[in-house]
């Protein structure tokens, strides 16, 4: 395999998450970034992307603001398996914390009305 | 058969913009006070949508993105979300008219109350968006749509001068008894009516539904050859049977017994049947494009898992956002606002959405990393230029024309 330069601004952020199905997660709304060794990140050092960021940071984004760390769904970069025109993921939408919301929906309202669970492409 | 059923989709986006319930009003309107003399808004129209909407539906099939996630790619959380607003607006306000059409058009062939109607309307679209396969649902709406033909079908049994038709086609020379604003108000109408962006939204996503490849570049141009053309065929017979019937009377069109009429006078009660027929099936198409729509493009703007083609649950807050869409739009009839004065409204959020749609599509559709050898060829660019001049002026011109003209009135 040929290297790639990506750019974070250009190939990452505002990119469709793809889980291991390839059903969508979320949009990259932000990255985490990491030191050398996982520290702090300092100007002039080198930098690695630590995890996606999704949810609540689009709104601090947009509108200013900081959400705290322990309410920042993050999918960690070690779950990313390839970067194309979408970010695919190595692990299920099930197994994500950060897809929780989906999950709610899903198990609280969605899945509760009859034929939530039905097979739009299986017979009857 | 097959191939026809194969078009269904370019057929069903085109119901959407060129006749639902705001457009046929529009095409009346038009047809009764300014004649044929806006016909060539209508062509300018039909190609400009074929031309992005075959972008969008090339850039969905070979990278298998849908349109608002490349809007929210290529524009970033800020435009994107503006485009999202507007459009969303645009969404829900034409949804809400289309609900209140199917009831109209219901109440036209039974008689019963229209808001009796507007909650039968709202489950039975609901019921569809939740449980039907993609492809029945736009076979059937599509095609149903397509008796619409009755409008053309009158026009001939009218028997009306072509000549005079076509002078006032080409060049086209505006009646001397309306105001010059009103007339591009209505050419602007009509023009954002037939590029409006939830065609291009639907279209693209439909691709992805139906799970179109690189492959399929061949039915994607099918689709747009034959769908928005159709549409906007549809949508002159409209205009020339109020140029015919109800211009020499003086009659002003405001309701939708008004333009059946020219077809109960040259067909009589069978080919009024299936006009009303085809007239609820083409608002209940555009409702489901449009309910589909506003699931679509919050979805691919936030990166939630959407599509008809999974199983809801699977889909959670895309099904989710179309059962509070529906919710919203039955509120808003209950009201008892008109349906046809809401559609009047998108017009102000086009002014938004246009141009934020369809830069992100061209740019896409000349990006090698999405489309490999797949991208646009001069041509395309030219046109695509072309129309994004046209758009931006049209987006520009609408909100000071409606104020100038009352909603040209």
């Amino acid at each position: 395999m040929t290297e790639r330069l990506v750019d974070a601004r250009l190939h990452l952020l505002g990119r469709q998450v793809l889980d291991t199905d390839g059903e969508p997660v979320r949009t990259v709304d932000d990255l985490e970034l990491a030191g050398p060794g996982g520290g702090e990140v300092r100007a002039g050092q080198e930098a690695h992307v630590a995890a996606v960021l999704v949810g609540p940071v689009l709104a601090t984004r947009l509108f200013g603001g900081r959400v705290p760390d322990s309410m920042l769904p993050r999918i960690a970069w070690e779950d990313v398996g390839h970067v194309g025109t979408a970010v695919e993921l190595t692990v299920g939408s099930d197994r994500l914390d950060a897809d929780w919301v989906e999950h709610w929906v899903r198990e609280r309202l969605i899945g509760r009305i009859p034929g939530g669970r039905h097979d739009p492409e299986g017979d009857g | 058969m097959k191939k026809l059923l194969g078009v269904a989709l370019g057929i069903l986006t085109a119901i959407g913009g060129f006749v639902d319930i705001g457009d046929l009003v529009t095409n009346a309107v038009v047809g009764s006070r300014f004649g044929m003399s806006l016909a060539w808004v209508v062509v300018l129209g039909v190609v400009g949508i074929v031309l992005f909407a075959s972008m969008s539906g090339r850039v969905a099939a070979v990278s298998g993105r849908a349109t608002f996630e490349i809007i929210r790619e290529r524009l970033g959380p800020r435009a994107a979300g503006a485009n999202l607003l507007a459009s969303f607006a645009i969404n829900l306000l034409t949804l809400t008219a289309e609900v209140g059409g199917i009831a109209l058009a219901l109440h036209l062939a039974s008689s019963v109350e229209p808001r009796l109607w507007i909650p039968v309307a709202a489950l039975a679209v609901w019921l569809v968006l939740w449980r039907v396969k993609f492809q029945v649902m736009e076979n059937v709406a599509g095609l149903l749509g397509l008796l619409l033909v009755g409008f053309a079908i009158a026009l001939f049994q009218l028997g009306p001068d072509w000549g005079e038709l076509l002078r006032q086609a080409v060049p086209p020379s505006p009646p001397g008894t309306e105001h010059p604003a009103s007339y591009w108000y209505y050419a602007v109408a009509l023009f954002g009516a037939a590029m409006t962006p939830y065609e291009v939204f639907f279209f693209s996503s439909g691709a992805v539904e139906e799970r179109w490849t690189a492959k399929d570049l061949g039915t994607n141009r099918l689709n747009v050859l034959l769908g928005f053309p159709l549409g906007g065929l549809l949508s002159l017979a409209i205009a020339a049977c109020a140029a015919v019937v109800l211009l020499p009377a003086g009659i002003e069109v405001s309701s939708l017994s008004q333009i059946v009429l020219p077809v109960a006078q040259a067909g009589g009660v069978l080919l009024l049947a299936v006009v009303i027929l085809g007239i609820v099936a083409a608002t209940f198409g555009a409702a489901l494009e449009t309910a589909l729509s506003s699931g679509y493009t919050l979805a691919q703007y936030l990166g939630w898992s959407w599509g008809k083609f999974r199983r809801p649950a699977r889909a959670a807050r895309f099904h989710l956002t179309m059962i509070v869409a529906l919710l919203v739009a039955v509120g808003i009839l209950m009201t008892s606002v008109d349906p046809v004065a809401v559609t009047e409204m998108s017009v102000v959020f086009s002014a938004v959405a246009l141009p934020l749609t369809y830069v992100p599509i061209l740019v896409v559709a000349n990006d090698p990393a999405y489309m490999g050898r797949h991208v646009n060829g001069r041509v395309a660019n030219a046109l695509g230029m072309v129309y994004l001049v046209i758009v931006v002026v049209a987006a520009v011109a609408a909100i000071p024309l409606m104020i100038a003209t009352g909603a040209g009135s």
